[in-house]
């Protein structure tokens, strides 16, 4: 079963027909009207379809469409339609449109922090990320996400504890996810990963109604941006992988700084493209190449964090291509003799 | 129980052994049977099993139901389960057990009640179990699901008090335990994720009385989606609650919790050891960079399970990631003992970066690299260049501690050396560019990023340079600010944004000035030297600003009243500092504006402040100026070429200014 469609599936059953209010058909027609002005044919279908916000997610030509005009050298402007577009149809606020925009944050974030080296205008990028963002802020509303790591020695839902506690003084490791938000009107270049991190941190909490092509177009940013090629850590953990493909190592010029505020949703991220429940195989090779690269970089900057998360990532990838780990704990046992 | 091992390995089997059935004590070949349900015909094979076991229409159906599906013909098996009414029978059996129980008063300690209503619940259940398997080899994964889900729920009707451990029959807890593991990997494949969240916690907070191998296979099936499904499930009911108890409120502290119990039960010696727990925690733990927490979890591993060179690595990059880099390097040292591992590329990257940090340990450091270097070849050549990088950072370090100056001198040519050799190995790294350049300038980080931003500035890149220096004023103190507010004004003046400009100077004088009032013994005067900026440069820059701007901005300036006045004054008293070149710069341009009597003197002023800085660019250019009025058309070429030249390379400041 092709993802694709199994997505398409998930988001009809969340949206009921009744959500569809007046209001939200004329933003999304609002917003198709400018978008079909900016791509160079669009296709019929988008007109007439009951639930446009659903196909411009999914409609594979507007995609691929999108896609080329955002990989246009000054695509990242200010004055980019294109760009404007975006910000104006996340700012609509209408939650299906909006998710429109997050497909194509892969493809944004990526040529946006692959360019800022080659000095390319890229204001138009910028108030994209920065509404993304905006968005964030708002709703986390100064709250930190945070983590606190239970200890074993007091009874959970999912087990007892026989050793008593010895003191009620609960001294939980608090573990920081995301600091809160400080609201920020520029992108200035200390606060540039955070930003980026912000906005990806949203895509990731949206990311099983994401396309598999947006994922996969994630991926491929990942594997520029570490800047290394990981092709020798293929067979990390043991299982010798069948070398599908013979990718020439191509230089990569799109390396860029990896601070932890990046690192952690792309970690997350390339997690469910490699762990998560829908199967995709073109996913799942991209998501382990980005991964293979991901680790070779966290070993030149020397990132203890990085190394430990990268390379289980890369041994449970390794496990799960071992034939001998598809044993079906489901299927009953059987014997030539049956009884009742 | 455990699972048939595979499909292929079962069909196998049929075709060389002969299966039988066996009830109420008679013993059949399904040789005939088969044949009647390969020609499609289930009732003929339905009575002869009836006939031969002496069985009821149902159990007679359950059985070709199981033959049919372990003979791998799942559509076959499909057809057989479909004829029989579960739903009725599984009715029937409530009825039975509830009025059992009453009539009984809960349940019996002595247990010489027949097992009738088990075996038959046990029957039936198997068939339902079956047929959402048979469903769910179909891709009908929605049927299949609702199916599994009515043995779990038929099960909670029948014994409604959960499953006691011992009257259970084997058979029965064994499709129980099936059909608990199946369902939420059901909704799962069918894509509903909240149904299989559900599934998933009824699974773990009931009683199903679960052996360990399953209820672990559970625990783990259910921490990897609440990971990666991407899928917030809402906290645990309150049902599940039990006070004081603890209660994760997000997927990944509910993922971390099961983890954690799994790793706890291996320890414990209730389930094997299963190494992708271990790598699912680490990926969590380090997610949330707790590598502190994950460090206590590998302790609790006994020895013998990882090897101790693996445990002690992994333990330093937990030690590393949370900070105690002390720890990280014990556990190092030991791990890179020569009779351990002491080629572990890794390990020696790690203790090196670890030892660059501290300058005590940086000799130690050194050695780890020079090994790194040595054994990064084969697969781990694309490391050569960090292993150069932290042999160059270690020395560096090392420099700064030596006892003599002719070692600290040597050192640190060998550093910059490694960590030029470094960058023709990573020439995209941008840290190492600019460790070199700290180096090199061998000072504070500011310096560094004040060395980045001339060098941008004298390749004309006037709004990066203007980036970098507005990320330094962000990880500067106010106090030290001075160098970077002068260094933006200029940035500001050359980009012709005098307001702009403007504005930073007088920020900049205000802190000179305050800077002058304070008296701050405590700093030595060398370091109060390095960060502080000449109150005599503010004005100088105001004077340069002030002499670009036009008639009608020079007028708007009027507006900022006394400090016109008091520009004047300041660079009357400084223009008699006759060793400062700017100032020869800036009397020889007045000069040579005010008309021919003044050019000698213009063209001698200019010369002396060349003769004092040969490269700098105004005076070339005013000389030419001077030679040009006074009608010397060569020599005036020869000077602008010379300013053009070091135009094309003249940072905003000089870098001398840094050193």
């Amino acid at each position: 079963m092709s993802e694709d469609s199994d997505a398409a599936a998930n988001v009809t059953t969340t949206v009921p027909s009744q959500s569809l209010s007046n209001e939200s058909v004329s933003k999304t027609q609002l917003a198709i009207q400018s978008l079909s002005s900016i791509l160079t044919t669009a296709p019929p279908s988008l007109f007439s379809s009951i639930n446009s916000a659903f196909s411009l997610l999914h409609d594979h030509e507007i995609s691929s469409q999108i896609s080329a005009l955002l990989r246009q050298p000054d695509s990242g402007a200010g004055d980019n339609d294109l760009c404007r577009w975006f910000y104006d149809t996340f700012q609509s606020d209408y939650p299906h449109l909006q998710l429109v925009v997050l497909r194509f944050l892969p493809a944004i974030a990526g040529l946006y922090l692959s360019r800022i080296s080659l000095r390319k205008p890229l204001a138009g990028f910028e108030a994209v990320l920065l509404a993304l963002y905006a968005h964030e802020t708002t709703s986390r509303d100064n709250q930190s996400i945070t983590v606190s790591i239970p200890d074993l020695s007091h009874p959970s839902i999912y087990h007892e504890s026989r050793e008593h506690a010895k003191n009620n003084s609960t001294e939980l490791n608090l573990g920081v996810i995301s600091p809160a938000l400080e609201p920020h009107g520029t992108v200035r270049s200390t606060r540039r990963a955070r930003i980026v991190g912000v906005a990806l941190e949203l895509y990731y909490s949206k990311i099983d109604i994401m396309p598999v092509e947006s994922k996969i177009e994630f991926c491929e940013f990942c594997e520029v941006w570490s800047g290394q090629d990981g092709e020798m850590y293929k067979e990390l953990g043991g299982v010798v992988v069948e070398n599908g493909e013979n990718q020439e190592t191509v230089k990569r010029d799109g390396r860029i700084p990896l601070p932890w505020e990046l690192l952690q949703p792309v970690l997350r991220i390339l997690g469910h493209c490699i762990l998560g429940p829908k199967k995709d195989d073109k996913l799942f090779d991209s998501a382990f190449s980005a991964c293979r690269s991901l680790y070779a970089r966290s070993l030149h900057d020397i990132n203890p964090k990085a190394i430990l998360a990268f390379r289980s990532l890369l041994r449970l990838i390794n496990t799960s291509l071992d034939p001998k780990s598809a044993v079906d704990y489901t299927e009953p046992s059987f014997s030539n003799v049956i009884t009742i | 129980m455990v699972g048939s091992q595979s499909e292929e390995s079962g069909e196998h089997d049929q075709q060389t052994v002969v299966l039988e059935v066996c009830a109420n004590g008679v013993c059949m070949k399904t040789t005939d049977v088969e044949a009647k349900l390969d020609e499609g015909n289930i009732q003929e094979a339905e009575s002869s099993l009836r006939e031969g076991l002496s069985l009821n229409f149902e159990e007679a159906r359950a059985l070709l139901g199981r033959l049919e599906y372990q003979r791998g013909n799942v559509e076959g098996a499909l057809r057989v389960f479909d004829g029989i009414d579960l739903q009725a029978a599984t009715q029937r059996l409530q009825a039975t057990v509830s009025e059992k129980q009453t009539s009984k008063k809960g349940r019996s300690k002595n247990d010489s009640q027949p097992t009738v209503p088990q075996h038959a619940a046990s029957l039936v259940l198997e068939a339902i179990y079956l047929k959402a398997k048979s469903l769910q080899k179909l891709g009908r994964l929605n049927d299949a699901a609702t199916e599994c889900k009515s043995v779990l729920d038929a099960v909670e009707k029948i014994f409604c008090q959960g499953i006691p451990d011992v009257q259970v029959d084997d058979r029965l807890q064994d499709t129980v335990s099936l059909a608990v593991e199946l369902l939420p990997e059901l909704w799962k494949q069918a894509g509903c994720y909240q149904e299989a969240i559900a599934a998933y916690r009824r699974a773990l907070l009931s009683q199903w009385n679960l052996d360990n191998d399953s209820c672990a296979r559970i625990q783990k099936a259910f921490a990897v989606f609440l990971l990666h499904s991407g899928v917030e499930a809402s906290p645990p009911s309150l049902a599940a609650q039990i006070d004081g108890s603890y209660v994760p409120k997000h997927n990944l502290e509910e993922a971390i919790l099961l983890l954690m119990i799994l790793n706890r039960k291996f320890c414990l010696g209730k389930i094997k050891w299963d190494p992708s727990i271990m790598e699912h925690l680490t990926f969590a733990l380090s997610l949330c960079s707790q590598t502190s927490v994950l460090a206590k979890q590998l302790e609790e591993i006994m020895p013998g399970v990882l090897h101790r060179v693996d445990r002690w690595n992994n333990l330093a990059l937990c030690c590393c990631g949370s900070g105690h880099n002390k720890a990280a390097l014990n556990l190092l040292q030991k791990s890179l003992h020569k009779h351990e591992a002491p080629d572990d590329l890794v390990a020696l990257l790690l203790a090196a970066k670890i030892c660059s940090e501290d300058s005590h340990l940086a000799a130690e450091g050194v050695g780890y690299a020079r090994r790194a270097i040595m054994i990064a070849e084969g697969t781990d050549a694309h490391l050569k260049g960090v292993a150069i990088r932290m042999l160059g950072l270690c020395l560096g370090k090392q420099a700064k501690v030596s006892s003599s100056d002719f070692e600290r001198s040597s050192l640190q040519s060998q550093a910059l050396k490694s960590l030029d050799d470094a960058i023709a190995f990573e020439k995209s790294n941008p840290d190492l560019i600019f460790e070199l350049v700290h180096r090199s300038v061998g000072g504070s980080v500011l310096k560094g990023w004040r060395f980045l931003a001339l060098v941008l500035s004298a390749q004309q890149r006037f709004s990066e340079a203007e980036v970098i220096t507005d990320a330094a004023l962000d990880e500067t103190a106010k106090w030290e600010q001075g160098p970077l507010l002068r260094l933006k004004a200029k940035l500001k003046t050359s980009q012709s944004l005098h307001t702009d400009a403007i504005e930073n100077y007088r920020h900049l004088l205000a802190l000179v000035q305050a800077q002058r009032k304070s008296f701050t013994p405590s700093k030595s005067i060398t370091q109060a030297e390095d960060d502080k900026v000449n109150e005599f440069e503010v004005w100088h820059g105001l004077a340069d600003l002030y002499s670009r701007l036009s008639p009608l901005e020079r007028f708007m300036c009027q507006g900022r009243g006394q400090a016109q006045e008091a520009l004047y004054a300041h660079i009357n008293s400084f223009l008699l500092d006759k060793s400062y070149v700017p100032c020869k710069i800036l009397m020889g341009a007045l000069l040579s504006k005010m008309g021919a009597n003044a050019l000698p003197v213009a063209r001698s002023i200019l010369s002396d402040a060349l003769r004092l800085e040969p490269t700098n660019r105004m005076a070339w250019y005013y000389l030419g100026m001077v030679h040009r009025d006074d009608g010397r058309i060569s020599d005036a070429t020869d000077c602008f070429q010379a300013a053009s030249m070091l135009q094309e390379s003249d940072p905003i400041e000089c870098f001398s200014s840094i050193l």
